[in-house]
């Protein structure tokens, strides 16, 4: 279905865009993103999937919302307590009527991921379904100041192989998580809409807010280059 | 002193200055002077996060303020409903203690850096166009400043505008927060990543190149700051620590 008039005010910036055509921001309609986590990295990341119309936002996250989650750029205070996915989908709505959003369930059929939790077990285990259910997928990591954002796209070297902090305690989110969450909305937008012009799955890390690119390369060994996803 | 007792004037509350101003709150910093005098329109919602359709029609300033006051109670919030002058942003420079550049207007860029340079207080630029964005830290007296860099606002209609050649909107939010994390540091007294060194950021291709930026010994604003400073004055950074 051809963008409405509104859809098309609404995505006029990115519209004009050299390679972003109107077939893109449909493609984008489209997409179904599996987003896990909703908190000072994933909080952000979602909002802006929504506002450059990623159409379909499959929620994910067990947590209840505590003092903390004011860093999320979602949650008003007075609502510690609540379970955070409703929250976060509350604010969705609120922003934007042109994306669908709901919780994650089994057969929501998702197009990609989005991974952005505070766990290396988690972020792992969710990367690795990703991988084996062929998704295009982008996980986000915050460790004080630092961070990483590791994107993969289909066969690209997996998660596990990427990553330089999938595993430790990672210390809690610095000032720096809004843009971690940011980044990986961005990489995740120009992996859905083709427009990515480098190595086909990458790191960047973020030491103090100065991206510093790595190309990923796959462990000799890794399942993830013995059992490509079709 | 803790950010609690710090105050920032964020000039422009749009694609930069929403995630920057968000940044800012959810760390903790007591005053957030905001400025814009625009209205809520429905393009912005793409790259705007602190609007929700419920704002267009709204005035930026007032809507923004709103919000960042329901999500951070404890934030002390002014916002000031005007379009920038180079006489008020030497005035309102000078209440601050971290100045965020977030105008998309050339002009206007230019006289918060002559604001800042003027009144000693750190300032951290921001611009974000198609794919690229671009960050800098002017230290008032240790780095170069715009003026060091470009001279002059290019001429109008030589660089086209964020409508005309377009943005992606997760590119601005990942530039204001570097942005707001980028004031964050300062206001803690720590050294800016930005600080002397122009960051572009090639988001297609992941790719950044830092340029340096030093005091250029004609640049009119670094020379009249320099001139009117006390020697010995202590240094805007060490103000912050």
């Amino acid at each position: 279905m051809a963008l409405s008039q509104i859809e098309m005010e609404r995505y006029a910036r990115q519209l004009a865009l050299p390679g972003f055509v109107h077939m893109t921001q449909e493609f984008l309609r489209a997409a179904r993103v599996h987003v896990v986590g909703t908190g000072e990295v994933g909080g952000p990341a979602l909002l802006y999937l929504a506002a450059s119309g990623v159409g379909h936002l499959l929620v994910d996250d067990a947590f209840d919302l505590s003092r903390e989650d004011a860093a999320s750029w979602l949650y008003g205070a007075g609502k510690v307590g609540e379970p955070r996915i409703f929250a976060a989908m509350s604010a969705i709505r609120t922003a934007t009527s042109l994306a669908k959003v709901r919780p994650y369930a089994t057969g929501s059929n998702p197009s990609a991921a989005l991974i952005c939790v505070s766990s290396p077990a988690v972020a792992r285990e969710a990367a690795e379904q990703a991988r084996i259910a062929g998704l295009p997928h982008v996980v986000a990591f915050a460790n004080g100041e630092d961070g990483e954002v590791v994107s993969v796209p289909r066969g690209a070297p997996c998660y596990q192989c990427a990553s330089r902090l999938s595993t430790g305690t990672p210390a809690r989110p610095g000032a720096g998580a809004a843009a971690l969450g940011t980044l990986a909305a961005l990489e995740l937008l120009q992996l859905l809409a083709g427009v990515v012009d480098g190595p086909i799955g990458r790191r960047v890390d973020l030491p103090r807010g100065l991206p510093q690119l790595q190309r990923t390369t796959r462990v000799a060994g890794c399942a993830c280059g013995r059992s490509r996803a079709p | 002193m803790s950010l609690a007792e710090k105050s920032a004037l964020v000039l422009g509350a749009g694609g930069l200055g929403s995630p920057a101003l968000l940044v800012l709150a959810s760390a903790g910093v007591g005053r957030l002077v905001l400025v814009d005098g625009r209205a809520v329109e429905a393009v912005d919602l793409s790259r705007q996060p602190l609007f929700g359709e419920a704002d267009v029609g709204e005035r930026r300033a007032v809507a923004a303020a709103r919000r960042l006051s329901g999500l951070f109670p404890a934030a002390r919030v002014e916002a000031l409903d005007r379009t920038l002058d180079a006489a008020s942003a030497a005035e309102w420079a000078r209440s601050a203690d971290v100045i965020v550049d977030a105008l998309d207007d050339f002009v206007e860029k230019f006289w918060a850096n002559d604001a800042a340079v003027g009144s000693g207080r750190p300032l951290v630029h921001g611009g974000v166009l198609r794919y690229t964005a671009q960050l800098l830290t002017v230290v008032p007296g240790a780095t170069g400043c715009l003026r060091c860099l470009f001279e002059e606002p290019p001429p109008p209609g030589s660089v086209p505008t964020c409508a005309e050649a377009g943005v992606l909107a997760p590119l601005a939010g990942f530039a204001g927060a570097l942005l707001g994390a980028e004031a964050v540091r300062i206001l803690r007294g720590e050294s800016g990543t930005y600080a002397g060194r122009l960051l572009f950021y090639e988001s297609r291709r992941a790719r950044p190149h830092t340029v340096p930026v030093r005091i250029r010994e004609t640049c009119p604003a670094c020379r009249a700051a320099s001139a009117a400073r006390p020697s010995g004055a202590a240094s805007p950074q060490s103000r912050n620590e």
